[in-house]
């Protein structure tokens, strides 16, 4: 239906109002960052899939533009236009528009995203709990019960494909199927068992390299071809990637109790307090103990927040579409009609300010409320 | 009963191959006024009116029930409707038009052979130009859905409506998504198919529309076309 009545819309300003007490009283600054958005920023970022959801369009001038589909890229690049010391710890809330095509049930269009981010925390897993713990407070404030918060940490990841003896580029390329389940487990397999004597197209290409300078041999080849080269990729680009192939071909596979390690690992899944036990079990190399113990502290520190961790759900395999979240995740859901939804999201982001532009890594962790479908929910 | 309306392309190839095939099956085309007119009659099957409009334009009008069912490339329908959208569907592939839309990459990158390898690239090229790969294309929803399939994400399309092989060496994409026939205009352009850049080996389609697909009228033209395919050789698309 278009538009919202006088009742309706009064009443989501009560709902959101009461969102941003919480948020407010907390000491959380609320800014207003621009509706309309450069276009690069979010589509250089993320992709078709999201491409195909924004709302892009041209200014006069031809540059390209869009509405924004969130507010935290939005309010990232509020802060380090608005700040000569970005790293310096910084917290703000935000209410407002933001716009995507809609792909599923209760999702308009248009829709209202309530939203919280602390940048340069020097908390780290205190801040993290601090905002699940207002997340929470803040859906309570609004009326919302019979909440469930689920969790993910993709830091206890990394850190188990860290501790495993593996070329970087294997694990850089695992991080990055992290989440598309199919695609993570071939790349696996062909860890694994890496496919011996199978030829492609480009096999021939990287025999040239054997034993040869790899970037004068491709330049060789290109000359030899007589192909130009185009785009802005380079003649050390293409011979490094060859050079990584090649490496392959006589890298030790990945021993098959590894292979294990990491299936377990991605199993594991129930309660925040009951899986300590199964990732302890996983192993206790040097950056998975550590990342465990801080898992460990978490647990504490949402306690001392006066949450209750054991009716929170962990699933090692739980990760968001969003590619910026770099430890934390968080998704807080609500039993709808025919199955749980969404209302609330999270976690920590550590690139992401480095990513548009801050000259330094800057730690970030925050949430994002739909309070759209929060208020269809309670309705 | 109720007039049927059957889409025939409009101009070029397709058009002459559709009326061919009509022909040979014993259906002839009047056209209403001029030569240049765009409607007919189909002579042979009672209730029947052709409607000449763009291979595109049919794919798109069958989605939107505003004809019955037409003679257009595959390609072009299953770009205009989903996999899961039922509303209209191919009744009949036909024995012409046969083209394959493929994923092609410039020549020069000696190190890339099959779709994974874009991942890798992609990744390598937004570290070092902070931007992503950029595919030229005609085909925004089937080059999405077959690059979601294979789990590729860091890129984004540049919509191109002619000349797509050209984009790579202008500058204007580092890739292309585009439909091919014999590979020709691909090689000149210093382009290769990925080995695994097959996305749709598409030829010219009969296509209906969901409500009248058990239509006597229908099922007598798909009968007297299959007919004519079946008994001729293959045609050759120089």
């Amino acid at each position: 239906m278009p538009g919202k009545s006088s009742t309706h819309r009064e009443a989501l300003e009560r709902q959101n109002a009461a969102i941003m007490a919480v948020f407010e009283r907390a000491g959380f600054d609320q800014i207003a960052p621009d509706i309309i958005q450069p276009a690069d920023i979010f589509l250089e970022r993320s992709g078709e899939d999201i491409r195909a959801r924004t709302f892009v369009f041209n200014d006069p001038a031809g540059n390209e533009l869009c509405l924004r589909p969130d507010l935290t890229v939005p309010a990232c690049r509020y802060h380090l236009s608005h700040t000569k010391t970005p790293e310096a710890e910084t917290k703000y809330c935000y209410l407002g528009p933001a716009f995507r095509f809609p792909d599923e049930l209760l999702s308009p269009q248009e829709f209202t995203q309530a939203g919280l981010e602390w940048f340069g925390d020097q908390a780290d897993i205190a801040a993290e709990a601090r905002v699940i713990k207002l997340t929470v407070s803040a859906l309570e404030a609004a009326g919302l019960t019979g909440l469930k918060v689920s969790l993910g940490d993709l830091g206890l990841f990394n850190a188990l494909l860290e501790d495993m003896p593996m070329p970087e580029r294997w694990r850089r390329r695992l991080r990055h199927q992290f989440w598309r389940p199919l695609a993570f487990r071939n790349l696996l397999e062909t860890f694994a068992k890496p496919a011996r004597g199978q030829r492609t197209s480009i096999s021939t290409n990287i025999d040239a390299i054997d034993g040869k300078d790899a970037v004068a041999e491709t330049s060789r080849m290109l000359a030899d071809k007589n192909l130009n080269l185009v785009t802005q990729r380079s003649v050390e680009d293409i011979s490094a990637r060859l050079s990584e192939k090649l490496a392959d071909r006589s890298e030790q596979p990945l021993a098959q109790e590894m292979v294990q390690t990491i299936e377990n690992y991605l199993q594991i899944s129930g309660s925040l307090t009951d899986v300590i036990m199964q990732i302890k079990t996983i192993g206790n190399s040097p950056n998975f103990a550590a990342a465990t113990a801080k898992f460990e502290q978490r647990i504490t520190a949402l306690e001392d927040q006066g949450l209750n961790p054991r009716r929170f759900h962990f699933s090692a395999d739980f990760g968001r579409e969003l590619e910026y979240y770099t430890g934390l995740v968080f998704q807080i859901e609500v039993e709808a009609r025919n199955a749980p939804l969404s209302v609330a999201g999270g976690g920590r982001y550590d690139s992401l300010l480095q990513d548009l532009g801050a000259g330094v890594r800057i730690p970030a962790v925050g949430c994002a409320i739909h309070t759209d479908r929060l208020f269809a929910v309670m309705s | 009963m109720k007039m049927l309306t059957v889409a025939i392309p409009s101009k070029g190839r397709l058009m002459e191959q559709a009326n061919d095939v009509f022909e040979r099956a014993g259906l002839k085309i009047e056209r209403f006024g001029t030569d240049r007119g765009y409607r007919g009659r189909l002579v042979g099957i009672e209730n029947v009116e052709i409607a000449f409009l763009s291979a595109s334009e049919i794919a798109v009008q069958l989605r939107d029930g505003k004809i019955d069912a037409g003679i257009t490339g595959e390609d072009l329908l299953r770009e205009t409707i989903a996999p899961g959208n039922d509303v209209a569907d191919v009744a009949l592939r036909l024995n012409f038009g046969s083209a394959d839309v493929v994923v092609a990459v410039p020549e020069c990158w000696l190190d890339v052979a099959v779709m994974a390898d874009l991942d890798d690239v992609a990744e390598q090229f937004y570290a070092a130009h902070g931007r992503r790969l950029r595919v030229a294309t005609k085909y925004l929803n089937i080059t999405r859905r077959f690059f979601a399939e294979k789990g590729i994400t860091g890129y984004r399309i540049v919509e191109s409506v002619g000349a797509t092989e050209g984009a790579p060496a202008i500058g204007t994409a580092e890739l292309i998504v585009d439909i091919t026939t014999s590979g020709a205009t691909l090689k000149a352009n210093q382009l290769k198919i990925l080995d695994d850049g097959l996305i749709l080996a598409s030829c010219a389609v009969l296509a209906t529309h969901i409500n009248i697909a058990n239509d006597l009228r229908i099922h007598r033209l798909i009968n007297l076309v299959k007919r004519e395919i079946t008994t001729l050789p293959v045609s050759f698309n120089p």
